[in-house]
């Protein structure tokens, strides 16, 4: 799958990149991106996920052609 | 409208396009890039979006405020890109029949967007430094990373 991530997630990922492994739920995902770059663990951990537009819980069912974002926490303002 | 643009906030213009005849109040917010932060000076502030979800976002903060405060007018932008110092970063403009609402609104509407909508911004010093920061961490006080501290505070 496609994972796509902003603002300070660049620091420790490209802005985009493909995930090959089998990955069932968001929650997968989640521990996948940390395991493969540890610095990132405590960020990822404050991610919000977003499929087809809309946020999406840990729980939600992923699929090898979906195209994910990733959203740190929000800093506008 | 868009609600998240490139271009310069044209605060005036937004105003002057808010006033409406059942309303007696009208507050404009105004979210500026200020040259220093903890003892730091400021040179510029980045700002980057996902466009697609924060404008559905800033729409339902915009239709959730003029529901409960039956506001006239609810209007919200945010810039993206570079935002230099003493430019808007973001304004919010509400207009009821009174001031209490209107303020009220106001700050329940840039709370929600500070602390929701995916707009992140990465700060530039004079010292050639830059830092993504003034991220939400209510998640850490209320456990949940959809459940943030002004909620309470705003009933």
């Amino acid at each position: 799958m496609k994972i796509e991530v902003f603002a300070a997630l660049k620091n420790h990922f490209s802005k985009e990149f493909e995930v090959n492994e089998h990955l069932e739920t968001v929650a997968d995902l989640r521990q996948h991106l940390s395991d493969i770059n540890p610095s990132s663990s405590h960020l990822i951990n404050m991610c919000r996920f977003v499929v087809a537009e809309d946020l999406v819980n840990d729980a939600h069912p992923l699929d090898a052609d979906d195209h994910v974002i990733v959203l740190p926490p929000s800093s506008g303002g | 409208m868009e609600y998240i643009t490139e271009e310069a906030l044209d605060l005036t213009g937004l105003l002057s396009g808010s006033h409406h005849p059942a309303a007696g109040a009208v507050v404009l917010f105004s979210g500026d890039v200020r040259d220093n932060n903890v003892g730091r000076r400021v040179s510029h502030i980045d700002y980057e979006s996902y466009v697609p979800l924060a404008s559905k976002m800033m729409r339902q903060i915009l239709e959730d405020a003029k529901a409960r405060w039956n506001l006239t007018i609810a209007v919200a932008q945010h810039r993206i890109g570079k935002v230099q110092v003493l430019e808007s970063a973001v304004v919010v403009i509400t207009a009821s029949a009174h001031r209490s609402e209107a303020y009220a609104s106001n700050r329940y509407i840039i709370d929600r967007i500070k602390h929701e909508v995916p707009i992140w911004k990465c700060e530039y010093f004079e010292d050639g430094t830059s830092i993504w920061g003034g991220n939400c961490n209510c998640h850490a006080e209320t456990g949940d990373p959809n459940k943030h501290i002004y909620e309470s505070e705003n009933g």
